[in-house]
């Protein structure tokens, strides 16, 4: 524990110390550059929470077919799903909305694992088609079906919204739900078990396509989770899809550097976050360009999940492994 | 002359904090095969691992010619000519074997793989060293992909050579070949450090021997002048005696009846070609044959991991041939497996190992029950002398030996009806192999019925009360406990009629 926060203390003053040479050499002021983006980025918890919670959940529907040994890339697409269905179903149905979302999404994940269990799909390939199909496929219904009467450029509002505290609050017990389900249920050692070794699972008895399976909708469920939460405080999706896009890659960073864990996902989110609503401010106040702050972030996520992932690929890919 | 290799007082704490040595000295000469013998979690491994270059010690100091040396990496090691063939294999598996040497050799100096061939070739010729370059190392048999580590070594121009327990995956007659090759290569001046905790070893293939206790060097021997005994007190400070067999005090109902069994391995190979025979309660019979005679297979279409093509597996009477693993563990089969990453989920912790495969009996409702969980695991590790850090560490931390005992432990201390035991006492030191060697026996006297699996033909022979030589799949034998000797069973073994 000790060992790991430190060693995430140290990825981090690397991740700063790049930055800071990257602002110096575009010829921005470093020091006050990040100083912005943390003071001001953290400065205002409920946009803090209401930007966390969906990386929460996006975190969280990587990090369960994660340790199923899989590789659930298709969490943005489980988003974009999540909240189109969403916003479709809050108009009548208010808050069971939230329910609509995060089937669609569970259903979509399910439908993966099935494919790869069953017919040996490989997961990554088929969620990278099915991402960009719903990419476009959002994109038509919130311009054909959902538009916004007056405003063109965007969907109708959503017929719902929790609020950004109660988004946290749902995305923390999502994270409680999902720590509980891996590590104290009967199921969730048996998707532990089919992650960490497939002989030893086949060997245990274990049904690797049910795991497979059931972890992805579970996964699913949370990515379509994610979108709804993100549209949910948007209030609706638009036509450039820019408030959406990332939010399930961005789960992938998320939950590495939280060392895949439930509860470690909570802390990095609100960290990425942080940086993210900083990264904002500081194109205000100094002008940066947005992709700075791109770069900046995505630095920071690569620095500080690279120890992390990098254990995972030596262990699992390395010499001798099969 | 000062010794080819010195290594003053090295002491290791891993990161985790077990102190692997304290304080350990060896001394390997020029031209000598020098045994380092030791019971599992000894320090064996980690004391060569640390001159081969893959560990750095906590302190202490390494020689080599006279040179204080400290390597930071294998390939610095291997440029002065020092290499190690691991326990389990460094080769990769999907990579043919000269592909794999020009791997090995191309990190350490400039060489096209041409050049790598034809040395390879000629080396091979030269010493004997038969390896089908071309062949994917996954397709050779253990033996053969030792060999090829060996050669891998002599490319490198090693003039010490480290091998890590040798003769653990080997059948007699590559363990045979192995000593031989061994003789030929002192004689060409490299000098061997032999790893092992068999006592039966040291005396055929060593000079000279230090033994290996809890980290510590305890003593130095003439190979020629000491005796096993006298080594076997070294090694684990007490005198130690083997099992005696006893007859089964009465055989029960036929639990397990295999009838005309045949299967094929990953390869498509045919292995096993129409097998029968029957285990009854109370009685363990063994499966004698060389490594690759149908083995495996035999016991995985038992324990419900492999379908076979034709034929039935009745367990107390329930026809379960191509039925899931479930289907066995239900009618009572415990399955120790040759494999320990197949018994154990290595990444997992001793706690979740410890309810592998009875993870419904630890349940309460949907949850797991890791109350019991950890009861069972604590009543595990203490009776098997387990040794490790914590209960939650990952049993990939856990030495051979140790992770082999927590994997046996748990299916011996479980209830069932029928024990297949494959390799049981594979990597254990003499103390722990004759304990599970009495825990089989006692668990036969209690009435189950077990099929024991073993390329240790004493083993076999010393506790089966029938024993069945297979020899290319098929039942070439089966013989009454008293009436299998070594002769009669190597025979069979060999395929003679
Ligand atoms: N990678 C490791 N991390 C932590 N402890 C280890 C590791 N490898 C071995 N050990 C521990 O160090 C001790 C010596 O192990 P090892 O050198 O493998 O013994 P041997 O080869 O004699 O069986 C054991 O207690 C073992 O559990
Ligand atoms: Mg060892």
């Amino acid at each position: 524990m000790i060992a790991a926060l430190s060693e995430v203390a140290l990825a981090l003053a690397a991740a700063l110390a790049f930055s800071s040479l990257l602002l110096l050499a575009l010829g921005y002021d470093a020091a006050s550059s990040l100083l912005t983006m943390f003071s001001y980025g953290f400065g205002n918890p409920e946009y803090l929470a209401a930007v966390a919670a969906p990386l929460v959940l996006s975190a969280l529907a990587f990090l369960i077919p994660f340790k199923a040994g899989m590789f659930n890339i298709g969490g943005e697409g489980q988003a974009y799903l999540g909240a189109l269905l969403f916003l479709y179903a809050s108009q009548g149905l208010g808050a069971l909305g939230i329910a609509a979302g995060a089937l669609a999404g569970a259903l979509l994940g399910g439908l993966v694992g099935a494919l790869r269990a069953f017919l040996g799909v490989n997961e990554v390939i088929a969620s990278i088609m099915i991402n960009w199909t719903l990419f476009y496929v959002t994109l038509f219904s919130v311009s054909k079906y959902l538009t916004h009467p007056e405003y063109p450029h965007r969907s109708i509002d959503v017929g719902f919204s929790l609020g950004a505290p109660y988004s946290l609050l749902l995305a923390a017990l999502a994270a409680l739900a999902a720590y509980a389900l891996l590590y104290r249920t009967l199921l969730g050692y048996e998707i532990r078990v089919v992650g960490s070794s497939p002989r030893a699972a086949a060997y245990a008895g274990i049904d690797a396509r049910r795991a497979a399976v059931i972890s992805m909708a579970i996964g699913g469920l949370f990515g379509g989770l994610a979108g709804t939460l993100k549209v949910m405080y948007v209030g609706h999706i638009d036509a450039t899809m820019s408030a959406l896009f990332g939010v399930g890659f961005l789960g992938i960073g998320v939950a590495l550097i939280g060392r895949a864990n439930p509860l470690g996902s909570v802390a990095s989110a609100l960290l990425l976050a942080g940086m993210i609503i900083g990264g904002h401010w500081m194109e205000l106040r100094l002008g940066t360009p947005p992709e700075l702050t791109d770069v900046i972030v995505g630095t920071t996520v690569l620095v500080l999940s690279a120890p992390y992932a990098l254990k995972l690929l030596l262990k699992g890919g390395g010499l001798g492994g099969g | 002359m000062a010794p080819l290799v010195f290594m003053k007082e090295i002491r290791k704490v891993y990161p985790e904090g077990t102190v692997a040595l304290r304080g350990a000295s060896f001394e390997l000469l020029e031209g000598e095969v020098h045994a380092l013998l030791g019971e599992n979690g000894a320090g064996k491994t980690t004391l060569m691992k640390i001159l081969y270059g893959e560990l750095r010690p906590t302190s202490g100091e390494i020689y080599f010619r006279g040179e204080r040396v400290s390597f930071r990496s294998p390939q610095e090691a291997m440029r002065r000519g020092i290499a190690m063939v691991h326990q389990s294999f460094a080769l990769v598996p999907t990579f043919t074997v000269l592909e794999n040497l020009y791997l090995a050799i191309s990190s350490v100096r400039k060489v096209s793989q041409g050049e790598v061939r034809s040395r390879a070739a000629e080396l091979g010729k030269e010493l004997g060293i038969e390896v089908p370059l071309n062949a994917r190392v996954e397709q050779l048999p253990a033996g053969m992909r030792q060999r090829a580590e060996i050669l891998k070594a002599l490319l490198l121009e090693a003039k010490v050579i480290i091998l890590d327990e040798p003769t653990s995956l080997l059948t007699p007659f590559e363990a045979e070949a192995l000593i031989a090759l061994i003789r030929r290569l002192r004689a060409k001046g490299v000098s061997f450090v032999y790893v092992t905790h068999k006592l039966r070893e040291v005396k055929e293939v060593a000079d000279r021997v230090t033994v290996l206790r809890k980290g510590l060097n305890v003593g130095t021997l003439q190979a020629r002048e000491t005796s096993e005994a006298e080594m076997a007190k070294l090694m684990v400070g007490a005198a130690v005696e083997r099992a005696k067999r006893r007859p089964p005090r009465e055989v029960g109902e036929v639990v397990l009846e295999v009838e005309g069994l045949v299967a094929r391995d990953e390869m498509g190979v045919e292995r096993l070609r129409g097998v029968s025979f029957s285990v009854r309660a109370g009685e363990i019979v063994g499966i004698a044959g060389v490594q690759g005679s149908g083995q495996r297979e035999l016991a995985e279409a038992i324990a419900g991991l492999r379908r076979p093509e034709r034929g039935s597996i009745r367990v107390r009477g329930v026809e379960i041939a191509g039925k899931p693993p479930r289907e066995a563990r239900r009618l009572g089969v415990l399955y120790v497996p040759e494999l320990r990453e197949e018994g154990l989920a290595l990444e997992m912790n001793i706690v979740e190992n410890s309810i592998l495969a009875r993870q419904r009996g630890h349940a309460r409702g949907p949850l797991v029950d890791w109350g019991s969980a950890e009861e069972r695991a604590r009543g595990l590790v203490e009776r098997f002398k387990v040794v490790f850090g914590s209960l939650w560490d990952r049993a990939a931390a856990l030495s051979g030996g140790n992770q082999q005992r927590l994997m046996v432990g748990r299916e011996l201390s479980s209830r069932g009806a029928l024990l297949i035991a494959h390799e049981p006492t594979q990597g254990l030191d003499v103390t722990s192999a004759e304990m599970v060697r009495e825990e089989i026996l006692r668990l036969r006297d209690e009435g189950m019925a077990v099929l024991l699996i073993s390329s240790d033909l004493d083993e076999v022979l010393e506790l089966s009360d029938r024993v069945i030589v297979l020899f290319e799949g098929r039942s070439v034998g089966e013989l009454r406990g008293e009436e299998a000797s070594i002769e009669k069973v190597g025979r069979l073994m060999g395929g003679a009629a």
